[in-house]
């Protein structure tokens, strides 16, 4: 169907009109009658957004493999001869192309309905005007990132998301939890984005010079048409410092999807509203790191050696993440650590070379963990604590909430025949694919199947502390009721699309976005045995977690068991945060301490040793002014003597004595 | 010859010692007189060296002119006119200076020629020509020079100036 | 006529040169200061008028033009140094130049 191809040239809509709305909501927000409709603007922004970006997508998807480019110059360096021959041109674009529609999908659809669940959920907070202008501005972030053409406008819209989240997390900025929260995403998320410039920058090194593939930096870092991966034309695609790029960049998607060893500021990001927690840090911004490296992997390449690291930091984290979720009673930290633990499956896929099955269950997590967190926030804000062992018996007074919490549990554990099941199995079975050619990938997709298991105890645990039992733990709880319907409709939408929305890669115009090997899932008898295998560890964490936690029990660790040891551990993070303030107290507080004596002895001492000198200096000049004439004769005098005396007896000597000619 | 280099000798010796006596006697009135001679003596060496309007000049202006203002300017500073002057330090550093210029001087007659001609012999008439000469009328200017200091001078000493 | 050595001539002249600098490094009273000014400007004249006798030149006589102009500068500045003196004398009642040190501050 041709007619729909007009909306690919109208795919800069999307970020225009949620734009608009952070326009008119930013400077005009506090000023409306009502503070929600705001509210409603916004919504209406995200709805024009969301309407434009499936009909981007669906027209995309109508004309498989369409590389739609619209782009200006706004730098343009001409080359010169010898080592710089190509110059640099930086660009502007809207790019349309499978990836970046699929991209469009999660953000614009996920993104309406949690702007939509806001109105509910933020309905007695203050600031809501700031709270929409930002979640727009974010919403047209991501969208240029995900549009973008090139990869320093990507870099551009990457640090923009960035800033957003940053003031989402710290929207409750008079709560020092929440500003320091904030401060250390921004801070941690900063080590990689500066790592990925640099990966930027040595891209710009290799490419703008002389050799093969010189005319990239010249086109302005465009991400080539076409799937061959930019670099396999290049010295074999293997040097050491296309190597070292790479790790860059893997780097800057670790920063931004909180993978090992930067993966400590998404639980302390949850101290920003739920609906925030939902959007940017579970469904859409977190996900940047892992289009990133699907980005790169396609149009650039990664070398065997970055494969290797990106398949270490994905599997290490998937299952690191998992085991701190487990002990874990803050039902919105469990939720983000399950949200790291799956950013590492993505990571692991790319890693492992099925770049596409990554983005496969990227699109699928993103609607189930967008679930996950709104049920979550529908309970919070019916019972106001996030304490898993507060809550309990929600079960009847929510059904609506606890039916999607359970369809959201479902499917990020990956029980069978829910989206969750399809692309993590996809992921599972590609990778154990990948192994016959790469044996060192074994123990990671050990630890990859041995998460499944840890996955569906922490979630279900969850649930079952949630919702299970008669009756709250805590008689101070108030009575829970349901939200409004802004609030039930996106979590009904939410949980039909968590439960369905892997089978759309079974549709063919929907799998072509995700062309490229690995998607739909193929059922061949290693799949389906490890589908069992993976059903049964799946069974065995939901039993394990009914066992304990079931029917209103908790079971409690006793105090100073080997048990409780782990658990503190655990919920220490392993201590990486207090060992992060370690580093930054004991090593940084160090070396400014050490800048400081330097600045303040060495530097100041010279320069007020020098000024000191000159003071003294000049008090000894002054008794030269006598203001007695003679004396200002003598000087005249003696002056015209020592001009003669190097006249007339020391330049005739050094002539005599040392000039040549 | 003779008589001529005895008679500069002769001069150049006087010039030395009234000029040095000028400057070491402690009595300001001896001073003058000393300085007197040391013109008049001047005037005899540029009637030696056939300049003879210029020795006319400094008969009346140095001899004459200066040497009276000087004293008046002695009569006018002094209740008593006769009276000493305190006596001054020689340092080593003056003459050492005072010392090294003459070394200089002394240095640079080496390079001169040790013999010369007189080629002209006084000329009335080119020299007034080369006074008023259109090129430079340094006489003119000479006058607008002492015109201007005469305004100076007078604001310096009017009467009411504290 | 033929003259005597310039050699002796420019000695005499950078004699009453160095008594005249010495003379201004050494006296403090105003009046002789100005004296040996004129000791040492004599001297200049000095040099003027001898080159002019002696060069080979057939306009040498410039150089007495120049001592004519020299001395009634010369003359000049006496008048105006006195002015000064008589200044300095009602305002400071010396005119003794070290007490004259207004420009040490």
């Amino acid at each position: 169907m041709t007619g729909l191809s007009f909306a690919l040239d109208y795919a800069w809509l999307v970020p225009l009109s949620t734009l608009v709305a952070f326009v008119i909501v930013g400077l005009a927000g506090n000023r409306l009658k009502r503070l929600e409709w705001g509210g409603w603007v916004a919504v209406a922004g995200a709805f024009v957004a969301m309407v434009v970006g499936l009909l981007v997508a669906a027209a995309e998807m109508m004309g498989p493999g369409t590389y739609t480019d619209q782009s200006f110059t706004w730098l343009s360096v001409p080359g010169s001869p010898g080592t710089f021959p190509n110059g640099v041109n930086l660009v502007m674009g809207v790019l349309v192309d499978p990836l970046s529609a699929l991209m469009l999908i999660v953000v614009t659809v996920v993104g309406f309905l949690v702007m939509l669940y806001s109105i509910g959920y933020m309905h007695h907070d203050r600031g809501l005007p700031r709270y929409y202008a930002e979640l727009s501005l974010f919403l047209t972030a991501m969208n240029g990132l995900v549009l973008s053409d090139n990869l320093l406008e990507f870099f551009l819209f990457w640090e923009l998301v960035g800033v957003c989240s940053y003031f989402l997390i710290g929207f409750y900025y008079e709560k020092p939890s929440a500003a320091s929260a904030a401060k250390e995403a921004f801070l941690v998320t900063r080590v990689g984005d500066v790592l990925f410039l640099l990966g930027i920058f040595l891209y710009f090194a290799t490419f703008a010079t002389s050799g093969p593939g010189a005319g990239w930096a010249a086109s302005g870092f465009k991400f080539a048409n076409g799937t061959q991966p930019f670099l396999a034309g290049i010295s074999g695609g293997n040097s050491t410092t296309l190597t070292i790029a790479g790790l860059l960049m893997l780097a800057g998607a670790a920063g931004k999807s909180a993978q090992f060893p930067l993966h400590v500021w998404l639980p302390d990001a949850m101290e920003g509203p739920t609906t925030v927690s939902a959007l940017i840090h579970a469904a859409t911004m977190v996900a940047a790191g892992v289009y990133l490296l699907a980005v790169t992997s396609i149009f650039l390449g990664f070398t065997a050696t970055d494969q290797l690291a990106i398949v270490a930091i994905g599997g290490f984290t998937c299952f690191f993440a998992a085991t701190m979720a487990v002990v874990n009673t803050d039902i919105k930290r469990v939720i983000a650590y399950s949200t790291i633990s799956q950013l590492g499956y993505m990571v692991l896929a790319v890693g492992a070379g099925v770049t596409m099955v990554g983005m496969y269950h990227l699109f699928t997590h993103a609607f189930f963990k967008a679930l996950l967190f709104l049920a979550a926030g529908s309970v919070i804000h019916a019972v106001g604590t996030q304490d898993l062992r507060k809550m309990g018996g929600l079960w009847k007074k929510l059904p609506i909430t606890g039916l999607a919490f359970l369809f959201g549990a479902l499917s990020l554990s990956g029980f069978p025949f829910t989206s969750g099941f399809l692309s993590k199995d996809d992921i599972l079975g590609s990778v154990l694919a990948a192994t016959s050619a790469h044996p060192l990938y074994w123990p990671f997709f050990l630890l990859a199947l041995l998460t499944v298991f840890l996955t569906a105890y922490y979630i279900f645990r969850a649930f079952f502390l949630a919702f299970g039992g008669p009756a709250p733990r805590d008689p101070a709880l108030p009575e829970a009721h349901e939200g409004p319907w802004v609030m039930r409709l996106p979590l009904i939408v939410l949980s039909a699309l968590a439960l369905g929305a892997g089978w759309l890669a079974f549709y063919p115009p929907f799998a072509s976005l995700l062309a490229g090997g690995g998607v739909p899932p193929s059922f061949s008898a290693t799949d389906l045995a490890l589908s069992a295998v993976s059903f049964g560890l799946v069974l065995g964490g939901i039993g394990l977690a009914y066992a304990l936690f079931g029917n209103g029990r908790m079971v409690e660790v006793p105090a100073g068991s080997a048990a409780d040891r782990v658990r503190s551990v655990l919920l220490n993070r392993y201590y990486f945060k207090a060992g992060y303030d370690w580093i930054g107290l004991r090593a940084v507080y160090g070396f400014s301490r050490a800048a400081d004596f330097v600045e303040r002895y060495v530097i100041d001492g010279t320069i007020r040793g020098i000024e000191r000198a000159f003071a003294r200096g000049s008090d000894q000049l002054r008794k030269v002014q006598t203001g007695i004439v003679s004396d200002y004769a003598a000087y005249v005098i003696g002056g015209l003597v020592g001009f003669l005396l190097l006249l007339l007896v020391v330049a005739p000597w050094i002539v005599a004595h040392l000039g040549g000619s | 010859m003779i008589y001529e280099e005895l008679a500069f000798l002769l001069i150049a010796a006087v010039a030395i010692v009234t000029a040095l006596n000028a400057l070491l006697v402690r009595e300001l009135v001896h001073t003058i007189l000393w300085v007197a001679i040391f013109f008049i003596d001047l005037a005899a060496l540029y009637f030696l060296l056939l300049a003879p309007f210029l020795g006319v000049l400094e008969l009346g202006v140095y001899a004459g002119a200066v040497t009276i203002l000087l004293l008046f300017g002695v009569m006018v500073t002094r209740k008593r006119i006769f009276s000493r002057e305190a006596a001054t330090g020689i340092g080593p550093a003056p003459v050492a200076l005072a010392g090294l210029s003459l070394a200089f001087v002394l240095l640079g007659t080496e390079e001169l020629p040790q013999s010369g001609s007189v080629v002209h012999s006084y000329d009335p008439a080119l020299l007034s020509a080369q006074l008023f000469n259109a090129d430079g009328p340094w006489l003119i200017l000479l006058g607008l020079a002492m015109l201007s200091a005469l305004a100076g001078a007078i604001y310096l000493v009017r009467e009411g100036r504290e | 006529m033929s003259a005597f050595s310039p050699a002796g001539l420019l000695a005499l002249s950078g004699g009453l040169l160095a008594i005249g600098l010495f003379g201004i490094l050494t006296r403090r009273n105003f009046i002789l200061l100005l004296i040996s000014v004129e000791i040492a400007i004599n001297a200049a004249v000095l040099n003027f008028v001898y080159f002019a006798a002696f060069s080979g030149s057939a306009s040498a006589l410039s150089g007495q033009a120049i001592a004519v102009v020299l001395i009634g500068l010369a003359a000049t500045e006496v008048a105006v140094g006195l002015a000064i003196v008589l200044a300095l004398n009602r305002l400071r009642g010396s005119i003794n130049v070290a007490e004259a040190n207004a420009l040490k501050s």
